[in-house]
This record gives structure tokens, sequence and C-alpha cells, in this order.
């Protein structure tokens, strides 16, 4: 089952063509890897799926993107973000505010609850299913910037997940994160997926191959070649994604 | 080190910090007046209650106040600043976030004249809109809205609302509060400007809609740049003589603040260039007591940082 649906999409940043024609459909419930050099429009492409993109008054895109078959591009932004949530390369909760408003905030502006008990619940259930709550429960009203790094990106995990979304776009998650950070961030994916659609950006191929159930390549704009993720590691069809998976191409 | 490049480091060090206690010394000279003086002043005048809270001495008096005086600064200031931030704080997320708006620029360069401006001419301003306005104002505005209000709650609201003079707390409170302005938003503007992209970007994300990711996401990112430049400019405009001058005009009475009212600064600099002991003191008192309002807010602001 196709969870998002895109055509031809084109974006330029004003005279720079950064995406030039890519068609992807991601499958529902799967962890879906954008790898390719820097550069190559990976990150682009998934602030088109959520709009983000939106916040670049620069950048034109043109193309169609659909969610369960809807047209993002005629959704409310408020609708559009609740259903695919994102998180960044650079673990960045709100600065000033504690580990629980953080995840709160977003509920409490899009009035997604109808009481502080319900908050707390979802609140609560977001932080177990980042896996950060045995470690934070304690102390929920502690401002977020005294988390470690990789708390706080679990954190922005929470955040993103206390929308209960249905997509969960993840640019380059671990990049900032040591090696034990990283596997738990990706043991939380694996665990995530069998309810949620995650589309995961990572310039590490190993990354993609650990954890990703589908792959598609990236290289200047456009997609080289997509497919499962044992079949793109194994038995490339073009020159390039070989060249890339075996580390001969940055 | 050699002797020679000692004896330079110390000369130079020396100057420095001679240059440095050059430059802080108004200050204390000031603060040690002023209060050495105030303190006296209040003590002779009736002590502080009193001197807070009844009419200003007239020649011939041994003792009073500032009484009208400060409830006329504190109203003034806390409506100017009330105005200034709500004005200031939109301007200034206008102007920091919406870089690429063809009017930013201008509104830019417009705000960044205005905090310059001599307030002189702020009030002189403000004097002649006052002067144009005020017929139509309490035909059509001002009688109206106190009839009903006096009806709704009783004859006290003519204090606050009625047809205004031409001298009235409100044009002083708009006064300040266009003084106000373009300081809330130049700090404003360059909080939202310093905003990292990533953290603009999680703002939009959880925030859904523009105006919840700017006023209410990020603005709890840059709540303290922009709580301190508010104390900062309310203490700015509690010391502002200048603009209240043909605003406020000056009152020795408790009276409505729908016509001239009084304001600390005004006393001082009245009852300072008087002939009479009595009144110069109480302009020392004054002073000490404006100096200790706007001390409390600046120390207040510094803690908060």
């Amino acid at each position: 089952m196709t969870k998002v649906e895109v055509k031809d999409l084109r974006v330029s940043f004003g005279a720079s063509p950064v995406i030039t024609g890519v068609n992807l459909s991601i499958p529902n419930r799967s962890i879906t890897a954008l790898m390719g050099p820097s550069g190559s429009g990976k990150s682009t492409i998934l602030r088109v799926l959520n709009r983000l993109v939106e916040l670049y008054p620069e950048a034109k895109v043109s193309g169609e993107v659909y969610l369960d078959g809807q047209d993002v591009f005629k959704m409310d932004p408020l609708e559009l973000r609740r259903r695919v949530q994102m998180i960044f390369q650079i673990p960045n909760p709100i600065p000033n505010l504690s580990i629980f408003e953080n995840v709160a905030l977003g509920l409490k502006l899009n009035r997604l609850v109808k009481s502080r008990r319900e908050l707390f619940e979802r609140v609560k259930s977001a932080l177990e299913k980042a896996q950060l709550w045995d470690e934070v429960k304690e102390r929920l009203n502690a401002p977020a910037g005294k988390l470690s790094g990789g708390q706080q990106q679990r954190l922005c995990v929470a955040r993103a997940l206390a929308f209960e979304p249905e997509v969960l776009l993840a640019d380059e998650p671990t990049a900032n994160l040591d090696p034990e950070n990283t596997a738990k961030v990706e043991a939380l994916f694996l665990e995530l997926k069998k309810d949620i659609t995650i589309v995961l950006v990572t310039h590490y191929p190993p990354q993609a191959a650990r954890i990703s159930d589908y792959v598609a390549f990236l290289y200047k704009g456009q997609i080289v070649e997509w497919g499962p993720t044992r079949d793109i590691f194994t038995k490339p069809k073009h020159e390039l994604t070989e060249k890339y998976v075996t580390g001969r191409l940055y | 080190m050699t002797a020679e490049r000692r004896v330079a480091n110390w000369l130079g060090l020396g100057l420095f910090a001679l240059l440095g206690v050059a430059a802080v010394a108004p200050l204390f000279l000031i603060i040690g007046d002023v209060y050495i003086k105030g303190i006296d002043a209040i003590n002779r005048l009736g002590g502080l209650w009193h001197f807070l809270t009844e009419l200003p001495p007239s020649p011939f008096d041994e003792k009073g106040g500032i009484g009208p005086m400060l409830v006329g600064t504190l109203y003034m200031t806390a409506l100017g600043a009330l105005l200034g931030v709500a004005v200031g704080f939109p301007l200034g997320v206008y102007i920091g976030e919406m870089r690429r708006e063809k009017f930013t620029n201008v509104a830019r360069a417009g705000v960044n004249v205005l905090v310059e401006f001599p307030t002189i001419t702020i009030g002189l301003f403000m004097y002649a809109i006052m002067s144009l306005a005020k017929e139509d104002l309490n035909e059509w505005v001002m009688k109206p809205l106190s009839h009903v209000l006096k009806a709704a709650f009783g004859d006290w609201v003519s204090w606050f609302i009625g047809p205004l003079d031409g001298y009235n707390a409100y044009a002083g409170a708009a006064a300040l509060a266009i003084i106000m302005i373009p300081y809330v938003a130049l700090v404003t503007a360059s909080a939202y400007a310093s905003i990292e992209q990533p953290l603009r970007e999680a703002a939009y994300d959880i925030g859904g809609r523009e105006f919840n990711a700017l006023f209410v996401v990020l603005r709890k990112a840059v709540s303290r740049a922009v709580i301190t430049a508010t104390l900062l400019g309310t203490a700015k405009i509690a010391g502002e003589t200048a603009p209240l001058l043909f605003t406020a005009f000056g009152n020795f009475y408790y009276a409505p603040f729908t016509g001239p009212t009084g304001a600390v600064t005004l006393w001082v600099w009245y009852a300072a260039q008087t002939p009479y002991d009595v009144q110069i003191a109480s302009a020392y008192g004054a002073a000490a007591v404006l100096l200790t309002i706007i001390l409390i807010i600046f120390i207040t602001a510094r803690i908060k940082r």
C-alpha cells in the first residue's frame, strides 16, 4: 500500500534547480531511506512532503504529492503537519521550555487534547514510545536544554510522536549523535515502523542498509535507482549506485 | 618580559582603569547626590508614606508630597508600556521574520530613525494630534463611551473615561508608547533574526499555522530578550520628561486622567527651578523616588537575564 506518492517533483531555489523530476512512492508502515551525497536534494524532498519548504520564499515547487491520495498542496498545513511530522538533523527542542512543555506545546496549539489529564497521557505515551520516559519521568519540568544530545533528539521524536502522526520524516536524525545514541534511535525506528511510515534521509549507506526496507538513491536532484534495500545493496543496477554503496562516490 | 615592557603594561592598565573610573564616576555621583539630598528631603517633608501620597507643597507649606504626580507617572508609564509592547512586538516580528516583504525595509529604516528621535518632537506631534482631533474624538467616541460606562459601572468611571481636555494622560501615554515601540521592535527583530533555521523549522512543524509558529513557539524561544527589552523600555519611558510637557502638561492635584495629569518628572522639572526651598527639596525627593522606580525595573531586567 502506498502512503505517499510523489509525481514529477521539481524544486528550484532561485535560479538553481535542486530537484529535477522525482517520482517516488513510499509504502505504508515501512522505512524508506533517501540516500545520496550532499546536495543531492534529499532534505529538500522531505521538506516538500510536509511543506516546510514554504518557509523558503525563493523555493519554487512544481509537481504533485499525495498523502493517502490527497493532494498535500491543497491540504490545510495544520492538518498536514499533524499527520506528517518531522525530526531534524540538529536536535532542536524549544529553548526555555521544560521537557514536558516541549512535547505538550504542539498538542495545545493545535487543540488536539480536551483536558489536562488527556494532555498528560498523550505526553507520557509519546515519551514512552520515544523510549525517553524512564530517563525523564522524575524531572518533567526541567529545561529541555539540560538533556544530553541523544536525549534531546529522542525528545524531538517524542514531540513528533505526540501528534500521533501517520508519517515521520527524519532528516539525518543521527548525524550529530554518538554510536550508542545512534543505535538507540535506529532501534526506536524499527519499533515505530510497525505503526507509522518513516522516511529517513541519510548520507551514510550502512545506516540505510541496517534499518530501511526500501532505498531511493538520489544524485544531483534525480532518483538514480530505487527498490527494496537488499536489491540496492546486493545487486545495484546502476553504476553510480554501486559506486555510492561501496563508498567510492560521495 | 623586560622591565621596560612591564612598566609600559602597568602604565597602560592604569590608564584604562582611570578611564573606567571616569566613566562610571558620574553615575555614582548622581545616585549619591540624589539619594543623600532626596532621603533627607523626604524625611523633612513628612516621611515616606506622606511624601508618596500627599499633594505637593505650596511655597509656604512645610510638608508635602508627590502623590498626584506619582499616580500620573505610574498610570501613563503602564499604559505607554502596554501599548508599546502591543504594537512594538508584532512590528519587531514582522521586521525580523518577513525579511523578504517589500515593506519590511521601510519599516526597519523607520524604526531605526524613530528610536533616535528627539522625544520632544514626539510630544509636539501628540500635542498637534490632540488639538486637531479632540473635538471629533470627544463628540463621537469619548462622550458616548463615558455615558455607557457611567451607566454601567457608576460615576467613578469619569476619572478614567470622559470628554478629553487638550492635555490629558492618554496623550502622554501615547507619546510614551511612540518612544517605546521602536525600542521593543528593534530588540524583538534582532532576537527573531538570530533564531537558527532548525529551530524555525521545528516551530512551523509543531505550530502548524504561521501565526502559532511565530507568535507562540518562537516567542517562547526569544521571550527573555523581549521581556528584558520591555522592562528596559519601561524604565526609559518612566523617566521621560520632554514628551509629557505638551501632552500630560502636569497637575498639582489628584484629577481625572482625562485632563492635565501630573508626572514625577514634570514635577522635578518645575519644582527644582522655583525659588522656594521646600519645593526644591520636594524635587530632590521626587528624583529619588523616580530613580528608585527605574533602578528596580533595571535590576529586575538584569536578574531576569
